[in-house]
C-alpha cells in the first residue's frame, strides 16, 4: 500500500498539466449539473410555494369595465349574492374570500407609490377603477377550468384571472434555465468522460514499462489498476470539492446575498441545506464519472 | 512441470500454424534449452507457458494447472511460479538494482520484512552484493541481466523462462549468465532458455529442443546447437 501510495503521488505530479485540465473541466461540469439541480429544487419550492395561492381571482364589474357582463356597470349586490351562490354551490370549490374594492385600493397604492410612474398611474386612477374581489381557492388548484368558465359568463363578474396564468412565463423561464444547465453539464460530462480515458491511456502508455514487468511478475489485475483508480478518484474528489466550493459561492453571494433581499417577495428561495444535498449529489456523480471510465479504459488498455 | 498434449497454435490471420500439434513434456528441474530459426515457434511456446495466448487446440499444463481452464483471474497465481529473463533485461530505468528487484515482490504484496530478506539473499546469488543502490544505467549489460534474473528468482519460482538471455552479451559475460542459470536450475528450479548461442548450447550438454515451422525436428537429452541458421 505505501509503494502504491509514492508510485500515485510521482505520476500524479508526472501528469500534472493532465490532471490539472481534467480538474478544471470536470470542476465545470459538476458545478452546472449542480446548479441544473439546485435550480430544480428552486422549481420544486417555488411550485410548493404557490400551490396553496393559485387561487382564482374573480373580479366583479367597476363603472368602467369593458366586458359584456357588464353592461349594467358596477355589480350589484343581486348580481354579487349570485356570483357567491354559484361558487357556494360549485363542487370544485374549497373556498373564497371577499376583498372590497376600497381594499384591493389602497394594496394597489401602496405597491404603485413605491416608484414615479406608480404615483402617475394611481391619479388617473380612483377607488372606483378597482373592482371588488373573490379570491376563491379551489380543491384541485389545476382544474379550474370548470369554475372559469362558469363564473365570467355570469352578469357583473368583469373577468376571472388565474395566478397561475400570471406566474407561467416564471415557472416556464425556470424550466428553461433547468435544462440549459443540464445538457450544458451533459455535454461537459461526456467531455469530463473522454479526457479521463485519455488521461488513462497516456498514463498507461507512459508506464507500459512497470506495467508489463507487473503483469510478468504476477501482480493481480487490482494491484495493476489500483494506481490509476486512486489517481482519478482523487481528480475526481478535487473535482467535486471545487465544485462544492463554486455552489456555496453561488449560494453565499447570489441567493443569500442578493435574491432573498430583494427578490423576496417572490418566493422562497432554496436554502443551505438543499445545496448541501445538491452537493452530495454530484460527489456521486464524480466518483461514478472517474471510475466507470477508469475501470473500463484500464481494462482495454492494460489488458489485466 | 510443463506438458503441451497435441497443442496446435495458429494465429488470426495466418495460415500455417505458429505450433503444430506439439508434444512434450518438461520434468521438475530439468534445464532445456529452445533452439531453432526465427520463426520456428520458440516465441509461442513460451507465450503458451506463460498464458499470455491460449492454445488453438490440444492442452498446455503448467505448474500442475491446464492454462485452457485457467480463469484470467488465476493467472497471476501462475505467473508468480514461472521467472521470466528477456535478451533487453527490462529493467525499471529510475530505480535502484535493489528497488528493481524488490519491485517484483511489492506488486505482489510481498511484506516489507520479507522484501528485506529476500533481495539482498537473491543479490548476493546473482554476484550483485554491494551494487544495491546502483542505477540500471551504471551497470554493465551483464551486470543489468544479473539484476533481471534476480527480479526473476527472487519470488523463488518453480519455472525460470529464459527468451535469449545472452544475445546482447559478449562470450565472456554470457558464460557468466549462465552459470548463474545453472546455479538455479540446480535448486530444482526448471529452466527453459530459448538460444541463438550455438557455443554455449555445445558447452553446456543438457536437453535440446530444435523446433522447424512448429514441429519438433529433434530432441536430445544431451544434446549439441546442431544446426546452422
Amino acid at each position: 500500500m505505501r509503494t502504491t501510495l509514492s508510485e500515485l503521488g510521482a505520476s500524479l505530479s508526472r501528469n500534472k498539466s493532465m490532471t490539472i485540465s481534467l480538474v478544471v473541466t470536470m470542476t465545470v461540469s459538476l458545478l452546472l449539473a449542480a446548479l441544473g439541480l439546485l435550480i430544480q429544487s428552486q422549481a420544486d419550492r417555488t411550485e410548493k410555494y404557490y400551490g396553496d395561492k393559485l387561487q382564482l381571482q374573480v373580479n366583479l364589474c367597476t363603472k368602467n369595465s369593458p366586458s359584456a357582463t357588464c353592461l349594467g356597470g358596477v355589480a350589484t349586490d343581486e348580481q354579487k349574492q349570485a356570483v357567491q351562490d354559484a361558487l357556494d354551490d360549485n363542487p370544485e370549490v374549497k373556498s373564497f374570500e371577499v376583498r372590497s374594492a376600497a381594499d384591493n385600493y389602497d394594496r394597489a397604492r401602496q405597491i404603485l407609490t413605491q416608484s414615479e410612474t406608480g404615483r402617475k398611474q394611481l391619479e388617473t386612477l380612483g377607488p372606483d377603477a378597482f373592482p371588488e374581489t373573490y379570491y376563491v381557492t379551489l380543491k384541485n388548484p389545476d382544474e379550474f377550468d370548470g369554475v372559469v368558465s362558469q363564473v365570467s359568463g355570469m352578469d357583473g363578474v368583469g373577468n376571472v384571472s388565474s395566478l397561475r396564468k400570471l406566474l407561467g412565463p416564471l415557472f416556464e423561464i425556470l424550466e428553461k434555465m433547468r435544462w440549459a444547465a443540464l445538457a450544458t453539464s451533459l455535454l461537459l460530462i461526456v467531455a469530463a468522460i473522454l479526457q479521463v480515458s485519455n488521461t488513462i491511456r497516456m498514463t498507461a502508455y507512459a508506464r507500459r514499462r512497470e506495467i508489463g514487468i507487473m503483469r510478468l511478475v504476477g501482480a493481480s489485475s487490482w494491484h495493476i489498476q489500483l494506481p490509476f483508480v486512486l489517481e482519478s478518484l482523487i481528480a475526481a474528489l478535487i473535482s467535486a470539492a471545487l465544485a462544492a466550493g463554486g455552489l456555496a459561492a453561488f449560494m453565499y453571494f447570489v441567493v443569500y446575498g442578493y435574491l432573498r433581499d430583494t427578490l423576496g417577495q417572490l418566493t422562497t428561495w432554496v436554502r443551505w441545506q438543499e445545496a448541501v444535498s445538491v452537493m452530495g449529489w454530484t460527489t456521486l456523480l464524480a466518483v461514478l464519472l472517474a471510475l466507470v471510465p477508469t475501470l473500463v479504459m484500464t481494462r482495454k488498455y492494460l489488458d489485466v | 512441470m510443463i506438458r503441451f498434449d497435441k497443442v496446435t497454435k495458429t494465429y488470426p490471420g495466418q495460415k500455417r500454424p505458429a505450433l503444430a500439434s506439439l508434444d512434450l513434456e518438461i520434468e521438475k528441474g530439468e534445464f532445456v534449452f529452445l533452439v531453432g530459426a526465427s520463426g520456428s515457434g520458440k516465441s509461442t511456446f513460451l507465450r503458451l507457458v506463460l498464458r499470455e495466448t491460449r492454445p488453438s487446440t490440444g492442452r498446455v499444463y503448467v505448474a500442475g494447472k491446464e492454462i485452457n481452464k485457467l480463469s484470467s483471474w488465476k493467472v497471476p497465481k501462475l505467473r508468480r511460479e514461472v521467472g521470466t529473463v528477456f535478451q533487453d533485461f527490462r529493467l525499471l530505468p529510475n530505480k535502484t538494482v535493489h528497488e528493481n528487484v524488490a519491485f517484483a515482490l511489492q506488486v505482489i504484496g510481498r511484506s516489507r520484512a520479507e522484501i528485506n530478506q529476500l533481495v539482498p539473499e537473491t543479490l548476493e546469488l546473482v554476484g550483485l552484493e554491494g551494487k544495491s543502490h546502483r542505477m540500471p544505467d551504471e551497470l554493465s549489460g551483464g551486470e543489468q541481466q544479473r539484476v533481471a534474473v534476480a527480479r526473476a528468482y527472487v519470488n523463488r519460482p518453480k519455472i525460470l523462462i529464459a527468451d535469449e538471455p545472452t544475445g546482447n552479451l559478449d562470450p565472456a559475460t554470457s558464460v557468466g549468465i549462465m552459470k548463474l542459470l545453472d546455479r538455479i536450475n540446480r535448486t530444482d528450479t526448471t529452466v527453459i532458455m530459448a538460444t541463438h548461442d550455438s557455443s554455449i548450447v555445445d558447452q553446456m550438454r543438457k536437453r535440446v529442443i530444435e523446433l522447424h515451422e512448429g514441429h519438433i525436428v529433434r530432441d536430445e537429452a544431451r544434446g549439441i546447437y546442431g544446426y546452422q541458421s
